[in-house]
């Protein structure tokens, strides 16, 4: 590794997280060109067993929400079109291999097209959908075994049970940073949160924690006193970059919980340890942890969970994205929304194509937050 | 003798439409008066997916109705739009499966619906074997109504049925009968279970048969043929009804055959067709291909029933069954049926209808159709489409698609 890319300042470590954050992995090969990456798209694929067998987690991210690949339809998610594009064009190469969680329909077929079209090698596990189905966590053990073995044959080398131990404490330092930062929320500027959250699922983990531990004493430096913004939660799919937190930021929200896969949720939930199996260890993290909609726990598990959150942190709103096209979250937007208006959270749900939000979400969004300000007085 | 009419369609109807109705029309008025009778008679009435172990829930006296069913009908009798329109005022989003958005529609609305909507369920039954779609909307169907949804998860394949996922599946069916136990009241008789997994084959080996005479030159049986005759392999599976039904078909079907009788004039073309039906455009769609010639002689989606049951008990046949399901089975293995339809039936050609709210259905199917060309050598035509909303259908742009494929098969016979 480049020693620059490994300051003890502060304020050097912030702006290295913040960089890692907007490049997405882009320049993995000159910041790290001893390290060898292996792709992943979802919070649900084991990051310990990756780790585990010497390689660095990537989350796969996207270069554009425009991009139309011929092997996929237009009415597709600009997640599964934007990275398989990416795949085409090659920006994945160096990577070992990537590995496909089934979720929803599209990861589903996205990993078959890939491994139908694509140079790189590719790796799925199947976990249960039903997480608390009687036999669930026996099957998904027994998955984790397969995945361990598809590891061993792409590496070469043997994973051993040691490795994985020191992987899941690799893993829980990480999230236990995180929520380190999620406590920090209220009073620092939501997308620096996003981004550096973020930077959590692109950087080498080692790399990451290093360096936000050291950049925490910046943190703590720039957070104000308590605001009188519009306290929001928001959930969403992926989000490739902070677009939509600067806008709500800008037009004087902040962001008290967030449920996005690849912000806070990817983090959150416990990790546990100790069992002398420790693929028992992560079948119950990723088990226990709080549930995406491609995962059902109980009937409305994720629905009062969200609802808790966003009463417990005293959100006046909610702001729920849908990617166009990904059915999981279209599908919990109408419940969720219902729910939290129920209990008095005000809600404005947003299409969006990618990452990105223009003019149109502006407008709505700059009404909205409005409303919650106006709302409180 | 073809009637004018029929020859204006190019198109001949089967005799045996006329059982076809009535043991549908039965069916309908037996689902109907479970919304009233049921109950008290200890027949819940479950409203299933398509791809239910229903076998284990006949076994405990269940009625079955199946909202996809529902939604085709829907779609057919041109209702689908105002049904759709309601479920996304509600908040589901227009690009949600079409079948889904209707029945939504149809629950909230079921003025505006065929049939008057479907009867309320006493129970709701969920496998994700065809899609992670059925999850959502079924766990919408459970809050509102505020009965009991039970899911069997049958893990997505990405090679072949591993002991593990057998083994999964097998334990949710158990504990799925226990569930049934409870909310029935009966009690789980395996012999029972055994009775409807005959019933069952049976009913299927008929559907392989009759779709078997397809092979033959010209073909008896045109796509629209094969998705309405689909009916009652998909919701009367296990009963005596569908199995007299399909014995009439499959006679009539057999008697075409030596007649050399095709279901349309002068058989040019024979095409395999891959997707749901387009149920709006059922027959006007259809007929740009009769018109020139071309049939279709056999399709995976119709075809999706037409599998015969695994070995081993009845619960582990079920378990190996339903997780098998094509839907549920990575590119390759789909590739690898297509290929197989199109070397089976001497096919010259195969069309893919890209339907919009299918996404498991549809998002593989480029590399599917270059697969399948590559293996074949005969080309594939992709049509975007959707199922049962009429509005995702451009009229034009697929004419001239159609037009521009079939110009191809020109030098054909
Ligand atoms: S969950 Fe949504 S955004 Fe993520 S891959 Fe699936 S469809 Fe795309
Ligand atoms: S049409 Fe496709 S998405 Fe809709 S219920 Fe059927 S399999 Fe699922």
């Amino acid at each position: 590794m480049v020693e620059t890319f490994n300051p003890t300042d502060s304020k050097e470590s912030l702006k290295l997280l913040i960089e890692e954050a907007s490049l997405k992995g882009a320049d993995r090969l000159n910041r790290y060109p001893k390290y060898r990456f292996f792709g992943y798209f979802c919070s649900y694929f084991p990051e310990e067993l990756i780790i585990a067998a010497g390689l660095h987690p990537l989350r796969l991210l996207p270069d554009s929400e425009n991009s139309t690949p011929v092997e996929l339809p237009a009415y597709c998610c600009s997640l599964a079109r934007g990275t398989l594009d990416m795949e085409v064009r090659e920006k994945w190469r160096d990577l070992v291999g990537i590995g496909f969680t089934h979720t929803c329909d599209t990861m589903q077929c996205l990993s078959g097209i890939w491994a139908a079209s694509g140079q790189s090698k590719t790796v799925d596990i199947v976990p249960p959908v039903m997480l608390k189905a009687p036999g669930a966590s026996r099957y998904y053990h027994a998955e984790l075994h397969t995945l361990l073995s598809k590891l061993t044959d792409l590496t070469k080398q043997k994973i051993e049970a040691e490795a994985i131990r020191n992987a899941l404490i690799l893993c829980a330092n990480t999230r236990k940073l995180a929520a380190e930062l999620d406590v920090l929320r209220p009073n620092l500027p939501s997308p620096l949160i996003f981004s550096l959250l973020r930077a959590g699922q692109l950087m080498p983990r080692s790399e990451y924690t290093h360096a936000l531990v050291n950049s925490f004493p910046a943190l703590k430096e720039m957070a104000e006193e308590p605001h009188n913004k519009a306290k929001v939660l928001v959930s969403s799919a992926v989000l490739e970059n902070d677009s939509l937190f600067e806008m709500i930021e800008e037009l004087g929200g902040r962001v008290v919980a967030d449920d996005t896969c690849t912000g806070f949720r990817h983090f959150s939930g416990v990790t546990v340890s100790g069992s002398e199996d420790p693929l028992l260890d992560i079948v119950r993290r990723y088990s226990e942890m709080p549930p995406c909609p491609c995962k059902n726990r109980s009937l409305n598990e994720r629905i009062s969970y969200l609802t808790t959150l966003a009463k417990q942190r005293h959100a006046q709103g909610a702001i729920i994205i849908v990617r166009k096209y990904c059915e999981p979250h279209a599908w919990d937007a109408a419940t969720l929304s219902e729910s939290l208006r129920k209990n008095g959270i005000r809600t404005l749900t947003l299409e969006l194509e990618g990452a990105n939000a223009g003019g149109q979400e502006r407008t709505r969004l700059q009404a909205f937050l409005e409303s919650l300000l106006g709302y409180e007085l | 003798m073809h009637t004018t009419k029929e020859k204006r369609r190019n198109y001949r109807p089967l005799v045996s439409n006329k059982a076809l109705q009535q043991t549908m029309g039965s069916y309908y008025a037996l689902t109907s008066w479970h919304r009233y009778w049921g109950k008290f008679l200890r027949r819940p009435l479950a409203w299933v997916t398509s791809g239910a172990p229903v076998e284990l829930l006949r076994a405990f006296n269940i009625h079955c109705a199946y909202p996809e069913q529902y939604a085709a009908i829907y779609s057919a009798r041109k209702a689908t739009v105002d049904l759709c329109e309601v479920a996304e005022a509600a908040g589901y989003s227009q690009d949600l499966c079409s079948y889904a958005r209707s029945n939504i529609g149809g629950v909230l609305r079921p003025d505006l619906a065929p049939l008057g909507g479907m009867p309320k369920p006493d129970l709701l039954v969920a496998c994700n074997n065809i899609c992670g779609t059925v999850l959502k909307w079924y766990e919408v169907l459970a809050r509102h109504f505020n009965v009991p949804l039970l899911v069997l998860d049958t893990p997505f394949l990405t090679d072949q049925l591993t002991p593990q996922v057998k083994d999964f599946v097998l334990e949710q069916l158990y504990a799925m009968a226990a569930d049934l136990e409870e909310i029935t009241g009966r009690r789980f008789n395996e012999k029972k279970l055994a009775e409807q997994m005959n019933l069952s084959r049976k009913i299927t080996s008929l559907w392989i048969e009759t779709r078997q005479y397809c092979q033959a030159s010209p073909s008896p049986l045109n796509a629209p043929d094969l998705f309405i005759n689909m009916a009652p392999i998909v919701v009367l599976r296990g009963s005596q009804k569908g199995i007299d039904f399909y014995r009439k078909l499959k006679d009539e079907v057999k008697e075409r055959v030596e007649l050399t009788q095709g279901a349309i004039e002068n058989e040019r073309i024979r095409l395999v067709w891959d997707n749901i039906a387009i149920w709006p455009q059922l027959f006007s769609f259809y007929k740009m291909f009769s018109e020139k010639g071309a049939c279709f002689v056999t399709d995976t989606y119709s075809g999706g029933w037409a599998v015969e049951q695994a070995p081993g008990t009845p619960m582990e046949s079920m378990a190996t069954t339903y997780t098998e399901v094509f839907l549920n089975r990575s590119p390759k293995f789909r590739a690898n049926q297509l290929i197989n339809l199109i070397k089976e039936y001497r096919a010259d050609g195969f069309v893919m209808h890209s339907n919009r709210s299918c996404k498991p259905y549809s998002l593989v199917q480029e590399v599917i159709r270059k697969e399948v060309m590559r293996e074949t050598g005969v080309p594939g035509l992709m049509i975007e489409a959707d199922m049962a909303d009429p509005r995702a259908y451009a009229e034009e742009p697929v004419r001239n698609r159609v037009q521009a494929f079939l110009e191809t098969f020109d030098d054909l016979k």
